[in-house]
């Protein structure tokens, strides 16, 4: 447990001095703030752009919009810096060599891999949730409207968050290197939006907690009809942290 | 008491057999001397011994504990120096010492007092400065002091001293001369003259397995050519001298250079008081009169052709 904590201390020097931290916190501020802000400021800037002969109408914005920019840039924008960000972190040491000297001291491998996972989780977590409580402040200061299973759904994005962490841990060690890490995350991503094609699977698609979520805020979707990809979510990320220990453990270094 | 020994190992990598049948025993507190030819398998013997690569055959003891590859329980008695330490650029020595320390569950007391006795040992400063900007010597020297940090009973280094330059390479022998009161020393090399200042014991690695082991002193004695060289000042002078009678009889297993010869002896004695006394007989005085010692490097060669 003492080494775990050391390697944890570890990982966390690591991301404040490798700026990963800084970059992470500046892209969900930013994010964060811009999804409010568009959503109350596009409909404006569409008005001052159109030429007078035409005529649309714009409708007022509500939380609502605020909120699907939300849940389309964290996705899209978001996680995949994130992914992009982390791809190396096991690939790097394990190119490098710098764990040789951590294992022969006897840290067990085991540990190299559950410090790894929590500490980008806690990033994650931290920047979401920085990003979150941006979004939902801005939100409420324009309108004061209430928005129907909020934390449900940011709760069901995060969880999202954690299955790309696993993949690319899990890519990280049986590929060892930063591509391979993206490569099998991106593999493993592609593969769940072919099996939307199957209408029976679809209900199971962990990629649900992370593309229906505003369907759930319209309450086109019921928080029940969340609970199974949440569960094949969960058993994602297990089952990946336990192959990628295993498979860590017979690799040689 | 032995400090590390291995029973028939066999590793191969694919269809190659780097290490064949290897066996091997280092006594404590000696100084064993590693040596072979680079791709001779020395590097792939050290990461068995610490669990990094697991043999297909064999095993391997550490202070009678065997080792077990991935959960490597005998390296809390091993400190290991790796040909190319990596560290994290970004820490200074004395943060990473103490990683390392925290990692072995030392306490935090001993950390201090430790990294502080290391860092002066191999001569760090402590400061701001992060490894990321250190010399290769200096990188060298810090893998020492984390090698050194749980005071390990045993301490393996892979090629200490091939990628430094003369100062460099004094300092880390002089490090590991210094460290041998405490601790079973084991390191890899294929500098002869390194060996041959700090080691008390040696094996040499050929095509996987051990062609020749032993003290260093027992195996030069074992090697002794009988052999003496004798230089001269001017080319006369050494005609003058093989004219002499009392060498008659041992002219045939001479070998003659330009100014000076070799004479190898069955009986080394009686040769030295035959060259001295054709000395005195023709007034002749040499440059040079030495008995040949057998070479490591003579010795390396002719096992590893």
């Amino acid at each position: 447990m003492r080494a775990y904590i050391a390697f944890m201390k570890k990982e966390f020097r690591e991301l404040t001095r490798t700026y990963k931290l800084l970059i992470m916190g500046i892209l969900f501020f930013i994010l964060g703030l811009m999804n409010p802000l568009t959503a109350k400021f596009t409909p404006d800037l569409l008005k001052n752009f159109m030429p007078e002969a035409i005529q649309i109408t714009i409708t007022e914005p509500v939380a609502m919009d605020s909120w699907s920019q939300f849940y389309k840039n964290v996705p899209q924008m978001g996680l995949i810096i994130f992914a992009i960000v982390f791809s190396g972190m096991i690939s790097n040491e394990l190119t490098k060599g710098t764990l040789v000297n951590m294992l022969t001291k006897g840290l067990s491998r085991k540990n190299v891999i559950l410090a790894k996972f929590t500490s980008v989780g806690i990033v994650w977590t931290v920047s979401y949730f920085f990003c979150f409580a941006i979004s939902y402040l801005y939100t409420k200061f324009f309108w004061s409207e209430a928005v129907p299973n909020l934390f449900f759904s940011v709760f069901c994005l995060w969880i999202f968050g954690f299955v790309i962490i696993a993949l690319l841990l899990l890519g990280g060690v049986l590929l060892k290197s930063s591509y391979g890490s993206l490569l099998i995350t991106a593999g493993v991503i592609g593969i769940l939006f072919l099996i939307n094609i199957v209408p029976t699977l679809m209900d199971y698609n962990p990629l649900m907690l992370s593309s229906s979520n505003t369907a759930l805020l319209r309450q086109e979707l019921q928080v029940s009809d969340f609970f199974a990809p949440l569960i094949v979510s969960v058993g994602m990320i297990v089952v990946s942290v336990i192959v990628s220990i295993s498979v860590f453990n017979k690799k040689k270094l | 008491m032995i400090a590390l020994q291995t029973k028939d190992l066999i590793k191969s990598f694919g269809p190659q057999k780097v290490i064949n049948h290897l066996s091997f025993s280092v006594p404590e507190h000696s100084v064993f001397g590693f040596l072979g030819q680079n791709g001779a398998g020395k590097t792939t013997t050290m990461k068995m011994v610490l669990g990094l690569l697991k043999p297909d055959q064999g095993f391997i003891e550490i202070f009678g504990e065997k080792v077990k590859y991935g959960q490597t329980k005998t390296n809390r008695l091993v400190g290991y120096l790796p040909d190319v330490p990596e560290f994290y650029n970004y820490m200074t020595p004395k943060e990473y010492l103490q990683l390392c320390g925290e990692i072995t569950g030392m306490n935090h007391k001993q950390i201090t007092k430790r990294s502080k006795e290391l860092l002066d040992l191999v001569g760090l400063p402590i400061n701001r400065k992060r490894i990321g900007g250190f010399s290769r010597g200096m990188k060298q020297r810090l893998g020492i002091a984390q090698a050194l940090l749980n005071e390990p009973k045993l301490l393996i280094c892979d090629e200490p001293t091939s990628a430094l330059d003369p100062v460099g390479r004094k300092e880390i022998l002089d490090i590991l001369s210094f460290v041998k009161e405490k601790t079973t020393v084991v390191f890899s090399t294929h500098i002869l003259s390194d060996v041959e200042r700090i080691c008390d014991r040696i094996a040499i690695l050929h095509q996987g397995s051990i062609a020749m082991e032993g003290g260093l002193e027992e195996i030069k004695e074992k090697h002794t050519q009988n052999q003496i060289q004798v230089e001269f000042k001017k080319a006369k002078d050494m005609e003058t001298f093989l004219m002499s009678e009392k060498i008659a009889s041992y002219k045939k297993n001479m070998e003659q250079k330009e100014l000076g010869v070799i004479f190898s002896f069955k009986d080394i004695e009686s040769g030295e008081q035959a060259v001295m006394s054709a000395f005195q007989d023709t007034n002749i005085i040499p440059t040079k009169f030495e008995l040949l010692e057998p070479s490591l490097e003579n010795m390396f060669l002719e096992v590893v052709q």
